[in-house]
């Protein structure tokens, strides 16, 4: 049984995959860039759910990383070449939770959630600060490359994002970080480095998001720091890895697919609208389905026949 | 400004002052939901924009004054709180004893949903514009410092509210009680204190405070859908440098960050004022990482 549905779910991934694959060579530009934004928002909440999902330290600052990936991409724009910076936009955001994961990992529940989001609106306002007192308000991009390249940059951002989690998910270190999630004391006992594996953790969160902000910035001309910075990035991550629910790479794949069509079809007309469905569906999902959509499919197949089918066995 | 200008001026103290006592009314309303009951509440600031925008239809729709409108205010942010209370709080938490880490987790969670409604459905009612009113704007000198009108009742009334809620809490019985909830809540059990009276009392008078910042703060400066969350912000910071329950500490906390805000940014630019803000956020964060409910687990 399980076998069955693990591999209806490989089909369906697969399926996803390579449609997402083949979309530019058919698709106009419109559909191209909603299917970039399910690949960006895949990428992001895939590499949240590394620290967040599997530690349980839930991160309302994942955006400081995509901010800090497309402002070094912005900064040394025409003066390096561009594969070279996006990598150097992941270097920099792993660098940066390398730099400040000892102190903030220190802090938990609920106050990690708070910090998470000082420290990037702290990281914004230190960067606003900075370009207003430099003089420049915001800055343009002449001669990005086109929208076929960065659909498929951003392809291969959210491929590698979901192999990493599942890769982690899977191993020993990730079986580590579970076992913090439950209880960091009893899992320290017992021999799980919980310092050194938080940190792993959350430097491989940080990469992959440095890189999709890098990329992101190039999908527009314009680029202003309070943007790349918004909050509404980190916000709607959780509301992703939430609805979706689970314990494992396929949940957020289910909550990217729901939020992005939802907001592909109100977030530029209602943007007011959307939040407010956005903040119903928080309260909803966390008071009726704390397990999410993936928890929902589980229990369908824990129904009634499934039972007994397992019963027959 | 020369640097010892700034640090002898009688104008720079009464605007810390005036911010602080702010501040404290804010973390005040804070602390007792967080205290009782273990949730941080990140849509407290947008029960302050909520008030602001109250004070701000009452006076320029019926011309009522923001003084006369602060207490329906206050009354209604409590009706409020004690609704919620019922209605989403009440069934996350059980009797005496409080699964904190799950609770913590799915509260902040609720209260930031709450928070995201709150705001937009402001900025979908009022438009996201800045709004602002005059006054009492009339200034007053004592000394060489010159004082608006409002600033002072802003001044005088969080003051006095602070002041009330502490007489409260140390001289009567209802108020003892939610102290007694705050620091042991099994024990307060225990001993017959009602707890869920204690919970939606605290709910209630949390969100009343909340309402009653958002008068003062209609008073004092404009404000918008948005500008809730520096408040949150501002609370907590209080309420970690202060602590739990400790009132007093809670209002020093709160002048102080008044004077580290007023003043730094009188000493560097006004762009400044949200990296104070979260500079003194994170750090306060960092220096005690546990936050209150490590330190008050280990003076038991």
């Amino acid at each position: 049984m399980a076998r069955l549905r693990s591999s209806a779910w490989i089909l369906a991934a697969a399926a996803g995959a390579a449609f997402l694959l083949v979309l530019p060579l058919f698709g106009n530009d419109y559909v191209v860039g909603v299917g970039l934004t399910v690949l960006m928002w895949i990428a992001l909440t895939q590499s949240w759910c590394v620290l967040s999902k599997m530690t349980g330290y839930i991160s309302l600052g994942h955006v400081v990383f995509y901010g800090l990936g497309a402002y070094l991409v912005v900064v040394t724009w025409q003066q390096v070449p561009l594969a070279l910076a996006i990598v150097g936009a992941g270097l920099l955001a792993a660098a940066f939770a390398a730099l400040v994961g000892l102190p903030v990992l220190r802090v938990r529940g609920p106050y990690f959630v708070i910090l998470s989001f000082g420290v990037a609106e702290l990281v914004k306002f230190s960067i606003m600060a900075a370009e207003s007192a430099g003089g420049t308000a915001s800055r343009i991009l002449f001669g990005a490359p086109d929208l076929g390249v960065i659909y498929f940059a951003m392809f291969a951002l959210a491929v590698a994002a979901t192999l990493l989690l599942m890769g982690v998910s899977r191993s020993r270190f990730g079986h580590g970080l579970r076992s913090l999630r439950e209880n960091e004391e009893a899992a320290e006992t017992l021999g799980v480095p919980i310092v050194r594996y938080k940190l792993l953790a959350f430097v491989l969160s940080a990469a992959i998001p440095g890189m999709v902000g890098g990329v992101m910035a190039l999908r527009s001309t314009y680029f202003v720091v309070g943007q790349v910075f918004d909050p509404m990035i980190s916000i709607t991550v959780i509301a992703m890895a939430i609805i979706g629910g689970g314990d494992d790479a396929r949940g957020p794949l289910l909550g990217v697919v729901f939020l992005a069509l939802l907001s592909e079809l109100l977030w530029s007309r209602a943007p007011l609208l959307y939040m407010v469905i956005l903040g119903s569906i928080l309260i909803v999902f966390v008071l009726i389905l704390p397990n999410g959509l993936a928890g929902l499919l589980a229990r369908q197949a824990r129904s009634p026949t499934a039972v007994a089918a397992k019963a027959a066995r | 400004m020369p640097f010892l200008d700034v640090l002898t001026s009688g104008q720079l103290l009464f605007a810390a002052l005036v911010t602080g006592s702010l501040y404290a009314l804010v973390a005040l309303g804070l602390n007792l939901v967080y205290g009782t009951m273990r949730m941080l509440n990140v849509a407290h600031g947008d029960l302050v924009m909520l008030g602001a925008y109250a004070a701000y239809w009452a006076f320029t729709l019926a011309g009522v004054s923001p003084l006369a409108a602060a207490p329906v205010v206050a009354g209604v942010g409590a009706a409020l709180g004690y609704a919620l209370y019922r209605g989403l709080f009440q069934r996350l938490i059980g009797g005496a004893q409080i699964d904190a880490g799950r609770v913590e987790a799915n509260s902040l969670l609720l209260f930031f949903g709450l928070s995201i409604i709150l705001q937009n459905v402001a900025a979908l009612a009022f438009t996201p514009n800045n709004r602002a009113y005059q006054y009492l704007d009339n200034v007053v000198r004592i000394g060489n410092v010159s004082m608006t009108g409002n600033r002072i009742a802003v001044l005088a009334i969080a003051g006095l509210t602070c002041i009330a809620v502490a007489l409260f809490l140390s001289r009567s019985v209802a108020g003892l009680a939610m102290r007694a909830v705050i620091e042991r809540r099994e024990a307060a059990y225990i001993v017959g204190v009602d707890v869920d009276r204690v919970q939606w009392s605290s709910f209630a008078l949390g969100f009343g405070c909340a309402g009653l910042a958002g008068v003062l703060l209609s008073m004092l400066e404009q404000f918008s859908p948005f500008s809730g969350f520096p408040f949150t912000v501002a609370g907590f910071i209080v309420i970690i440098l202060g602590g739990l329950g400790n009132l007093l500490a809670g209002l020093l906390a709160a002048l102080l960050l008044g004077v580290i805000e007023t003043y730094g940014v009188a000493l560097t630019s006004a762009n400044l004022r949200s990296v104070l803000l979260y500079g003194v956020f994170v750090g306060a964060l960092v220096l005690f990482p546990n936050g209150l409910l490590a330190r008050l687990k280990g003076r038991r």
